[in-house]
């Protein structure tokens, strides 16, 4: 009941500061505006695919990254009071709400600026939300190793970006034969491997936290 | 002299099995396959940085691992200088193939999967140079990057995996181009590649093992 706790302290946090909710909204909505100026609303379906998860893939790596750096001055009070893994099953719930509410309204807005091709919303939000439970739990794992360094923002860019390569592969893999309408039974392989990449980031993060914890 | 007398079997079967990888490397006979004809001998100086860098990186991991166990600072020293070996590797392996490709496919890069996972690889241990770096505390920094370095090598791995399995590859040995098979692998190359393979990855564990003494009396010096 401790997770439920600290996921109940972390909303709170972000809902009275307002500025990380609304900062990243903006983020999302300018960076789309921007690619549909830049693409004058007309895209071809790879490219549309290939935008939006690089749009997700830089507004994920900005909204996790406090996820840790902002509990500098309470990590004390968390050493004494929870175990190392209720702490990170906490974050790890909240980042992936936290994505997920962010993806599907960038999948909205997105939507709305560049065009809805024709494809399966079901088998698209299945690899969407995978590739997001991928995303938001490498960036927190990452977030927590680079709590202690002093150059953060830089680190968050180059240690996470080498990491979530093989679920962005795959994410983008499937969503493009999705869009290609693709059954069901042909890419069934592809989304079970990417659930056992998330499977094997969430289970490496719960072994090596608590080192990374300790200080 | 006396140095060399004393100096471990290994070492001197490491120098002579890489004279022999040259020697015979660049003058028996090779199999006339199509495409790569003579470019076939790359092999032996290509593939074999991939087999000592992985393996080095392996053995980083393994003292990332007996560091967190043990807190010994010894641990971390193997681990920071295996890294850095395996990293050597892994460059002389990306280069020698791209000078390959350039003969073979016409151009140094051509979005192969192989190249690019060995380039990711490349980028994962880059970043924990750079993560060593930004840390002051001595002890954080090496529990830190230790978790860093088992985190991003067991992701890593699948990526090895995955990435070939989604696009197609020119590269010998994948989609029916002839390459690393034990069909096409004849023995006059096989003669060659096993001693080429003990020989690189000999060369890699000594460098290694200098690399790692060296900075122990680095330190040593340093705390005195």
């Amino acid at each position: 009941m401790k997770i439920i706790a600290l996921l109940k302290k972390d909303f709170q946090v972000d809902w009275r500061q307002q500025s990380p909710y609304t900062g990243i909204l903006l983020f999302l909505s300018s960076t789309i505006f921007a690619a549909y100026i830049a693409f004058g609303g007309f895209i071809s379906v790879e490219l549309w695919n290939a935008l939006f998860w690089i749009i997700l893939l830089f507004t994920a790596i900005n909204a996790i990254s406090k996820s840790f750096s902002q509990e500098d001055r309470r990590t004390h009070y968390y050493y004494f009071l929870c175990l190392p893994t209720e702490v990170l099953a906490s974050k790890l719930i909240y980042s992936f709400l936290y994505l997920l509410i962010i993806a599907g309204f960038s999948l909205l807005l997105y939507t709305v600026f560049l065009g809805i091709p024709n494809f399966s919303l079901v088998h698209y939000t299945i690899n969407l939300s995978l590739g997001c439970l991928g995303l938001s739990s490498a960036f927190t794992m990452v977030s927590a190793i680079s709590m202690r360094a002093t150059n953060r923002s830089i680190l968050m860019v180059v240690l996470g970006f080498p990491i979530v390569i093989p679920v962005i592969i795959l994410a983008i893999n499937n969503a493009n034969r999705i869009l290609e309408g693709f059954l069901w039974s042909q890419i069934q392989g592809n989304v079970l491997s990417l659930l056992s990449v998330d499977v094997i980031i969430i289970a490496l993060s719960f072994v090596l936290f608590p080192f990374t914890w300790r200080s | 002299m006396g140095y060399l007398l004393k100096t471990a079997w290994w070492k001197w079967l490491c120098v002579a099995m890489l004279f022999y990888t040259v020697i015979a490397g660049l003058l028996l006979p090779v199999p006339r396959l199509p495409i790569l004809n003579e470019t076939i001998r790359a092999i032996h100086f290509n593939v074999p940085m991939w087999f000592g860098m992985i393996l080095l990186f392996t053995g980083s991991l393994v003292y990332a691992i007996k560091y967190l166990k043990s807190s010994d600072n010894r641990f971390d020293t193997y681990s920071y200088q295996l890294a850095n070996t395996g990293i050597l590797f892994g460059i002389l392996g990306l280069l020698s193939g791209m000078v390959w490709a350039n003969y073979t496919w016409g151009e140094p890069w051509s979005n192969d999967p192989k190249q690019n996972a060995s380039v990711v690889s490349m980028l994962i241990y880059l970043a924990y140079f750079v993560l060593r770096g930004s840390i002051q505390d001595e002890q954080q920094k090496n529990r830190i990057s230790a978790v860093y370095n088992i985190f991003a090598f067991f992701l890593m791995i699948p990526l090895l995996f995955i990435l070939p399995r989604l696009s197609d590859s020119l590269h010998p040995g994948n989609g029916g181009n002839p390459g690393f098979n034990s069909y096409d692998l004849d023995s006059d190359l096989r003669k060659v590649f096993y001693v080429a393979v003990v020989g690189w990855t000999l060369l890699g564990y000594w460098m290694g093992s200098i690399a790692i003494r060296l900075s122990l009396i680095k330190q040593k010096v340093d705390d005195q």
